[in-house]
């Protein structure tokens, strides 16, 4: 057990060390989000539409096609020079391999958003602090399965010459059931509505966290290995 | 928890028993037979597309063959991969090494992959032992492919292997660079690592192995002793095969 969770964190520590480097992952996803806000901000006539109700879709589109840029490069990574097959080559357990890359993507996508979200709240002239701790347990969820499937995706898709299209191809039809939930679940607490009214979307949303983790523990071992 | 098969005492380090790979009508690997005894280097020459590189990938676990058995340090490819891992360490073109990280980041993230101890401390002495360690802190980015070649080397005996596998490690490299690999190998196998070999490079590959094969269209057209080899027919001996695809010399199948 002790190795398996040493074999995370090394994981871990190493995507660290290269981001923290070549800092190319988190300026593109950051950007990119910055971007697709500041797109909507242009296109939306703000003193028409209410910001509570274009809001949670326009922050979600941000954090989930910057965070495709982020798992796509993820494994990226481990292509470049072989270093997949360096892994696949130690004495690790593949769920290691998972756990570690999906905590990594985690990580990196809830920093960006934690930038993103003050960004937002300005263009969109939202007051997030009032509600800011159901945001954050929605925020969580969300990325939480967001980066389960993900990572799991992104695995599968690496060894394919068009993983850059295949990865959201494959990735947004498995995601609607979270999507629809934290988009729901974003606009009610804009609104004001308190995070006990939305019991049912966060059992959905838990649910299939939990479902995408599992069916990744099943299914990893095959993925990697051919 | 699978019960894995335990290594057998006896002092083979590799055996492998009718052993095929078929991507389709494709035979990568057609009915391979050998033994190699702990301590022996052997040096596998064969044609490009004759299934090398997929022999060792079957025999380091990364590809599982269509059928035939390997035993690898004694367990079964098949079933005790993650043990088989701890006894084999793997060279190959592909270089395994993060580009943005120094040689001890890389050296210090594969250690604690596999569980050593004193991982910052293992991945100096192999680095020493390679002689990479003065450039121990900069990029592997800024390395030449030589320099590359020995880190990679560094990497595979990080966790002390008793078998390397090693797929055309010759290739790119610059005539300083191969003699520098090649004395590196001899060392490790003055060591008693048990090491398979392939090659392009008749004169490296002949130069330090005990055994020698010839791959040919997924087959061994021979598998000999070193002693047994003409090294001045050797080539002759090699078109010879290859063109004609036949058992030229005694199989020790």
């Amino acid at each position: 057990m002790n190795l398996f969770l040493n074999q995370i964190l090394a994981i871990v520590w190493k995507d660290f060390v290269t981001e923290l480097k070549t800092r190319e992952l988190f300026s593109a996803m950051f950007i990119f989000a910055l971007l697709v806000i500041l797109i909507f901000i242009f296109s939306v006539n703000l003193s028409v539409v209410k910001a509570s109700e274009v809001g949670p879709g326009v922050l979600w589109v941000a954090f989930l096609f910057s965070g495709t840029i982020g798992l796509n490069r993820s494994f990226m990574l481990e292509q470049e020079n072989g270093c997949l097959m360096g892994l696949m080559l130690v004495p690790a357990d593949r769920t290691a391999i998972y756990f570690g890359k999906l905590i990594s993507n985690f990580i990196f996508l809830s920093i960006m958003e934690l930038f993103i979200l003050p960004l937002f709240m300005i263009f969109f002239n939202i007051d997030i602090l009032e509600h800011l701790l159901p945001l954050l347990i929605v925020i969580f969820l969300g990325t939480l399965g967001f980066c389960a499937l993900g990572t799991l995706l992104s695995s599968l898709a690496s060894n394919l010459k068009t993983r850059e299209i295949m990865l959201p191809i494959l990735l947004y039809p498995l995601l609607i059931p979270i999507i629809i939930a934290v988009v729901r679940m974003t606009g009610q607490i804009l609104n004001g509505e308190p995070l006990s009214e939305m019991m049912n979307w966060i059992g959905l949303t838990a649910s299939f966290d939990i479902i995408y983790i599992g069916v990744s523990i099943m299914t990893i071992d095959h993925i990697l290995e051919e | 928890m699978v019960d894995h098969p335990k290594p057998n005492s006896s002092d083979s380090a590799i055996e492998v028993r009718h052993l095929r790979k078929e991507f389709g009508v494709l035979k990568a690997v057609d009915g391979i037979s050998f033994e190699l005894k702990r301590g022996e280097f052997l040096s596998v020459f064969g044609p490009n597309g004759a299934g090398k590189t997929t022999l060792i990938k079957i025999l380091t676990g990364l590809t599982r063959p269509s059928s035939g058995t390997a035993r690898v340090a004694g367990y079964e490819v098949e079933e005790g991969r993650s043990e088989m891992r701890r006894e084999i360490g793997v060279i190959s073109h592909s270089t395994a090494l993060y580009a943005d990280l120094t040689p001890m980041e890389n050296l210090i993230f594969f250690g604690k992959m596999y569980g050593l101890e004193r991982p910052a401390e293992s991945a100096l002495a192999s680095l020493e032992d390679v002689g990479l360690a003065p450039r121990r802190h900069d990029r592997v980015r800024t390395f030449s492919r030589g320099m590359v070649q020995r880190l990679s080397i560094a990497r595979a005996i990080l966790h002390d292997p008793s078998i390397l596998f090693l797929d055309e490690p010759f290739t790119g490299l610059d005539i300083h660079a191969s003699n520098v690999l090649k004395e590196q190998l001899q060392n490790l196998h003055n060591k008693k690592r048990t090491i398979l070999m392939t090659t392009h490079d008749v004169s490296c590959g002949l130069e330090m192995c005990d055994k020698v094969a010839l791959q040919v269209m997924g087959r061994f057209a021979f598998f000999t002793d070193i002693k047994e080899v003409n090294k001045e027919n050797f080539e002759t001996m090699y078109f010879d095969a290859v063109r004609d695809n036949q058992f030229t010399m005694g199989i020790r199948a």
